[in-house]
This record gives structure tokens, C-alpha cells and sequence, in this order.
């Protein structure tokens, strides 16, 4: 049964999970064009990245671009089935209104 | 945990509104770039053809064609930083042989139909250009296609209506309007 997830309906974090979910499965976003899409800061962002990835909802890749670091970031399976889940239980919410 | 309808009904289009956003941010960023270098060449090169003679304009053809594509590739390559795929990785190699093949039978279609002018033969550049160009929108992204078609509609109607000012008709409306429209999705998507 479908159940809202507390983790994830935190409003930013809620954004990031509906940005990282509308990625085809395996693609990842760079940290900064995330934090331009969400329009936040980088520490802000940074802490809720945290707990999504502790959640096991995200993953977080560190690499190097052309000798630059770069963080990426990516949507988990669990992540999409629990984003999935929780999306089904808003709308079962608001069905029974 | 427990929420109210009207919560729900906010969370619901908090996520709608970041899905739309994600995906037009994400055709839109090669499509505008794309848009405003080939905007840009065909602007000047298309005003050159038209006021310069003829072998003047043949260096600045080769100039700009030279130019946009090293503007290309590597504002191409900073975009595509943004946003990685494993699925589109291997691709690009098969991009790279899609272009130089469609290079060798635009080369040959030139070739063969022998153009009675200038006009002709650039016409036909252009048509090869955007079904390039369409191939790429249909293989990466459907939404950066649909701009190949009113540029090939202004191409065909310059050539066949307005022969006398072909060359400024695609300086204008064709170089201007890309440019116009990649500005307008940078600044208003």
C-alpha cells in the first residue's frame, strides 16, 4: 500500500526527488545545475543531498571532469519506488477530499 | 504522518511544476545553443553572399563554418557536463560518422544534380542541414525538433518566391529568427 515518506516530502527535498525521478533511470545531474534548477544554495543543498543519500534515495558520484571535480548526483531504485509510492499516496489523498 | 487534502494537492503540484522545469532545462540547453552559433554564421554569411563578391564571401563561409564549429563542440561538450548518461556515451562516436557521412552525400547529391547557381546550391546545403539537424533532435531530445521545420519553410519560400533577395531573406529570417529563438528559450522557457 502506498504510504507518504516523511523524508521525502520535505518541500526542497521533494523537488529534488521530482528533478532526479524525471531523469532517464542511470542519468545523473551535476551539483551546481541542480542547485540552478532548485534555486538554492550550495549548503543548503548539500545538507538535504545528505540525508536523501543516508535514505539510500539518491546516489552522490565524486569524479573529475576535464581535472575539475565535479559531484553528480542520481535518482536509486528505491529511491524511484519510494518517490512512486509516496506520489500515489498524495493522490489518494486527494481523491478522498 | 498525515496531511490535508489541500497539502497533498500543493506537494502534488510543487512536483509537476520541477518535472516540467527539469525537462524543458534539459532540451532546451543544447537546442539554444545550437540555435544562436548556426543563427549567428548564417547571419553573416548570408549578408556577405549577398553584398560581397563572390570570392570574399568564399573565406568568409569557410571562417565562420570553421568557427561555429569549434563553438560548437566545445559549448556542446560544457552543456552536456551538465546532465550524464551512460545510454548516449557510446553515441557520440556514431554522431560524429552520422555528420561526415551526411557531409559525403550532400557532397555527392551536389555532385550529381550539378546546381545551375549559388542559390541552388545552398539551398540544398540548408535542406541537408536540418534533416541533420531533425535526426539529432529525434535521436536526443523530440523537443528540439520542431524548429528544422519553419527554417526549412522559410528556406523553400526565400528560393521559390523571393529569388532576388534569397541570400538577405536567410540572413534575416533565418539567421535572425534562430538567434531571436535561441534567445527566447535561454531568457523565457
Amino acid at each position: 500500500m502506498a504510504e507518504l515518506n516523511e523524508t521525502i516530502h520535505q518541500p526542497v527535498r521533494l523537488q529534488i526527488m521530482a528533478a532526479l525521478v524525471t531523469l532517464e533511470a542511470g542519468n545523473e545531474v551535476d551539483f551546481t545545475y541542480l542547485r540552478d534548477l532548485l534555486k538554492v544554495t550550495d549548503g543548503n543543498l548539500g545538507a538535504h543531498l545528505r540525508k536523501l543519500e543516508e535514505a539510500g534515495y539518491i546516489a552522490v558520484n565524486k569524479t573529475f571532469v576535464e581535472r575539475k571535480p565535479h559531484t553528480y548526483v542520481s535518482a536509486t531504485e528505491a529511491g524511484r519506488r519510494i518517490f512512486r509510492e509516496h506520489v500515489a499516496a498524495l493522490e489518494k489523498i486527494l481523491k478522498g477530499k | 504522518m498525515n496531511i490535508s487534502p489541500t497539502e497533498a494537492e500543493e506537494a502534488l503540484a510543487a512536483i509537476q511544476t520541477m518535472a516540467q522545469k527539469t525537462r524543458k532545462s534539459i532540451a532546451s540547453g543544447g537546442t539554444y545553443i545550437t540555435l544562436i552559433i548556426t543563427g549567428l554564421v548564417w547571419l553573416i554569411g548570408f549578408l556577405s553572399t549577398q553584398f560581397l563578391p563572390v570570392g570574399i564571401v568564399a573565406y568568409i563561409w569557410g571562417g565562420l563554418s570553421l568557427t561555429g564549429t569549434i563553438a560548437g563542440i566545445v559549448l556542446g561538450s560544457r552543456m552536456g557536463n551538465r546532465v550524464r548518461s551512460p545510454s548516449t556515451a557510446p553515441m557520440i562516436r556514431r554522431v560524429g560518422l552520422f555528420w561526415l557521412l551526411l557531409a559525403f552525400f550532400a557532397l555527392a547529391v551536389i555532385a550529381v544534380a550539378r546546381p545551375a547557381d549559388g542559390k541552388q546550391a545552398t539551398l540544398l546545403v540548408i535542406l541537408f542541414l536540418m534533416l541533420g539537424q531533425m535526426a539529432m533532435g529525434l535521436l536526443f531530445s523530440f523537443s528540439s525538433v520542431w524548429w528544422t521545420l519553419p527554417i526549412t519553410a522559410l528556406a523553400l519560400v526565400g528560393y521559390f518566391l523571393l529569388p532576388g533577395i534569397f541570400y538577405l531573406w536567410m540572413a534575416i529570417l533565418g539567421g535572425g529568427g534562430m538567434i531571436a529563438l535561441g534567445l527566447y528559450i535561454r531568457l523565457r522557457w
